[in-house]
């Protein structure tokens, strides 16, 4: 349906349209290309000129088949080591391609409770030469000196057992250190291709 | 072994030796582990598949000898793993046909 009216006013006699400030944006601030990499990092642009950032993968590409994709921070201000302690829940939904298999499950051995381990992100990625994953983590705050840092974190991809997989990811790095940068990596292997994009919510 | 690299901030960075290092002690790792993965995701799969007719166990529907047979079959199937069953062999067990 159409506007039709503006402060009462019909829209074709409006005059003028006042600004209209406060509302929420997404900045742009980096994006990260993988190619053949053993991992990727974002050190740069985690700080607190925002309240939340969103990274936004894009055809995430493993080279090695079978294969967790996963993440981890670190809170150091230079030589960064990826080692924050997080508590973490994961659960799954996934569907065949045969029509076969369907699931909904809460998976144990991907979450994590005060480890330093990387945070799978979802499992099970095939190396197809058609498939790969995509998704987003949404991370709170990271500057925050009083509380943990939260985040949450959705993925969809086609997993090796020809599976569409829906992984979902929420936890915390449980540190009122900020968290400076963030690391990606799969469990074996290279990201042969993909991207990671990194929007700041103002 | 082909040098590794990372990615950082968009800047293609060689591993050191340390990195390297560390990396191939996750890589074996995770090779370690490959036959512990597809024995979890078989007991995953069977216990979706036991789910999907665990209505045939209520008060009020009677399960058919075949259907009998199959959830057994299920409830047995890791056990007909071999102890020396690769993670390949794990992930090519073939599950009972659900009658």
């Amino acid at each position: 349906m159409s506007i039709i009216k503006l402060n009462n006013r019909a829209v074709k006699d409006a005059t003028a349209v006042g600004s209209i400030t406060g509302l929420g944006n997404l900045k742009f601030i980096s994006r990260s290309t993988a190619s053949s990499s053993s991992s990727l990092s974002i050190t740069s642009g985690i700080d607190s000129t925002y309240k939340e950032y969103i990274f936004f993968f894009n055809n995430i590409h493993p080279a090695t088949d079978n294969v967790v994709f996963s993440f981890n921070g670190s809170d150091d201000s230079s030589s960064h080591s990826y080692n924050i302690t997080k508590t973490t829940t994961f659960f799954d939904a996934y569907h065949s391609e045969s029509d076969s298999e369907t699931g909904l499950s809460y998976k144990s051995s991907y979450d994590l409770a005060q480890s330093t381990d990387y945070q799978p992100l979802t499992y099970q990625v095939s190396n197809d030469n058609d498939a790969c994953v995509s998704g987003f983590l949404h991370l709170f705050e990271p500057s925050s000196s009083v509380f943990v840092k939260n985040f949450i974190a959705r993925t969809s991809g086609n997993n090796e057992d020809n599976h569409a997989q829906d992984d979902s990811v929420g936890g915390y790095f449980n540190t009122t250190a900020p968290i400076t940068a963030l690391d990606f990596k799969f469990s074996s292997g290279n990201i042969d291709s993909g991207t990671v994009d990194m929007y700041g919510v103002l | 072994m082909a040098d590794r690299y990372k990615m950082v901030n968009g800047e293609r960075i060689k591993l050191t030796a340390e990195e390297e290092a560390a990396r191939d002690a996750e890589e074996a790792a995770w090779e370690a582990g490959a036959k512990d993965r597809a024995m979890a995701n078989l007991r995953t799969k069977r216990n979706n598949l036991l789910k999907e007719t665990d209505y045939y166990a209520l008060s009020d529907v009677t399960m058919t000898d075949a259907m009998t047979t199959y959830r057994q079959e299920l409830r047995d199937l890791p056990g007909t793993v071999a102890d020396d069953a690769t993670a390949a062999d794990v992930d090519a067990v073939t599950f009972p046909t659900k009658p």
